[in-house]
């Protein structure tokens, strides 16, 4: 299903403003990029009675950054959780309005959300490897997914970590154990992991608030270089994090999406008096 | 709202700028009434009081770029400091201009200062820089836009000095150096005017946002200013 413009609540300021001006030399536009790629349309998500996303409408931009910010509780990984359907896994976690993947409703009656996570993969805060061997971590989801030929997951495995900034560290040892890799290297596993599989949308829940800087620094850097291939989403609780690796951010406070403006706007001149109170620090 | 030490140290820098403001134009001041009376001891100071001036820019300027590194401010804690750090520039600025018109002293009098009208003129640049900072301290827009419309003003004082001078030029007998020092000297406060807009203008960024020194509007605004 296709989804008009007004159906998925389009928000054309946030349209227009793929913004030169915006974007910093080295983030130029993106090639193929900017059409809807998530679409929430008066989109909730309830805990119970609890609405803990409150009917949020915005358009997630293909093969841009977009950064989610707000204080602990305020339902932003709630929402980033909820694109790929990981609240399922939640008791009594229930949805109203729409929430569209690609045109597709997330939550239609139909839609298999093993290949929604396939198309939608999720890199958590702390690095979650299996305990096995590195190729084999990067080969469980194509093997899952049917890839059997030894020959075609290597060549899976060795596009994954490449893609992922880490086959130079880990070549000559993909039969070790990745538990044996630092956190950061850990991370950027889980990253290739995802990768693995072939996604068009990565979804990162404060993936660096575990790492040290320069584990960070590499994560950062991994964003920028995914940025153009894949739609990414991140949650962070950093604002410089937030303001360096995005091109888009969205504040959400006591679940209300508060505001979504390119990031250079949102950080320099926010429209709204509580995003400025809450980036400058004087929320209370 | 609760004002955390970080807001507190933007609210220090920018009393800093407030006190850079008030010594630049007392020594401007000062230095019309130094050519006015001839007063070498005067003059003495205000090179004395510009070094101070001097000092107190790099200081501010460093503490600022310190608390761009340390404290990464964003929206309009940004908008402030990269403001203090262009006002500051500007009042600098307007220091060497005090310095450059008592260079000019041996050259003008008391009766120079009467004939052209030097007090005037610098009452009403001096009177803009004073607004554009009162502007920057209580974010008033509208009285940031009234200091651009007064840049004509004295824009026009300098025209009319130029003309009397050119006439003055065509008579015989003429003190050329004398000439060339009143112009000077016009063209010095008239340039002070220029920086007290200036700082008006990086007041409109500060309250809005909106970059507006080159805009159609600003332009259009002149233009129409000239016209009325």
């Amino acid at each position: 299903m296709q989804l008009s413009a007004e159906a998925t609540g389009t928000s054309q300021s946030v349209k227009k403003a793929v913004p030169d001006i915006y974007l910093p030399p080295e983030r130029k536009k993106v090639s193929g990029g900017g059409v809807p790629h998530v679409a929430a349309k008066n989109f909730s998500v309830y805990y119970g009675e609890f609405e803990a996303v409150k009917k949020v409408s915005a358009d997630i931009l293909s093969r841009y950054v977009t950064a989610i910010i707000g204080p602990s509780g305020c339902g932003k990984s709630t929402f980033l959780r909820s694109i790929n359907r990981m609240n399922d896994l939640i008791p009594n976690c229930h949805t109203t309005g729409a929430l569209m993947f690609d045109g597709e409703d997330v939550y239609g009656k139909f839609t298999d959300e093993v290949l929604l996570r396939k198309k939608i993969g999720m890199v958590f805060q702390k690095p979650n490897p299996f305990p096995k061997s590195i190729f084999d971590n990067i080969a469980y989801g194509p093997r899952l997914h049917g890839v059997k030929d030894r020959k075609t997951l290597e060549g899976i495995v060795e596009t994954s970590l490449r893609k992922a900034a880490i086959w130079d560290e880990v070549c000559d040892r993909l039969d070790k154990n990745a538990l044996g890799l630092s956190g950061g290297q850990q991370q950027r596993l889980c990253v290739a992991r995802t990768l693995a599989v072939e996604p068009e949308i990565l979804l990162l829940d404060e993936p660096t608030s575990a790492l040290d800087p320069k584990a960070t620094a590499k994560i950062e850097d991994l964003i920028q270089e995914l940025r153009g291939t894949y739609t990414i989403m991140i949650v962070t609780h950093n604002m410089q994090q937030a303001s360096r690796v995005s091109d888009f951010t969205m504040f959400f406070y006591e679940g209300v999406l508060v505001e979504h403006a390119p990031t250079a706007q949102l950080f320099t001149r926010p429209k709204d008096k509580m995003t400025e109170d809450y980036i400058t620090g004087r929320f209370s | 709202m609760s004002e955390r030490p970080v807001h507190e140290h933007i609210k220090e820098l920018s009393e800093v700028l407030v006190q850079l403001s008030e010594k630049v134009l007392t020594n401007f001041k000062d230095a019309l009434h130094a050519v006015r009376h001839q007063d070498l001891q005067f003059a003495r100071r205000i090179r004395a009081v510009d070094d101070e001036i001097n000092a107190a820019e790099v200081h501010l300027e460093e503490q600022c770029l310190a608390f761009l590194a340390l404290q990464q401010p964003v929206a309009r804690d940004l908008r402030t400091i990269v403001t203090i750090v262009k006002i500051n520039d500007d009042l600098e600025r307007i220091g060497d201009l005090a310095v450059h018109i008592i260079e000019r002293m041996p050259e003008l009098g008391a009766d120079i200062m009467d004939r052209y009208d030097f007090d005037r003129m610098g009452g009403v640049a001096a009177e803009m820089v004073r607004k554009s900072i009162e502007a920057f301290v209580n974010r008033d827009r509208p009285l940031a836009d009234e200091v651009c419309q007064s840049d004509e003003m004295v824009d026009a004082m300098h025209r009319m000095v130029f003309k009397k001078v050119a006439e003055v030029m065509k008579s015989d007998g003429s003190n050329t150096d004398q000439l060339l020092a009143v112009l000077s000297v016009s063209r010095y406060i008239e340039r002070m005017a220029d920086h007290a807009t200036r700082i008006a203008l990086e007041v409109i960024y500060l309250v809005t946002g909106e970059i507006v020194r080159h805009s159609e509007d600003t332009f259009e605004k002149l233009i129409q200013s000239l016209r009325d």
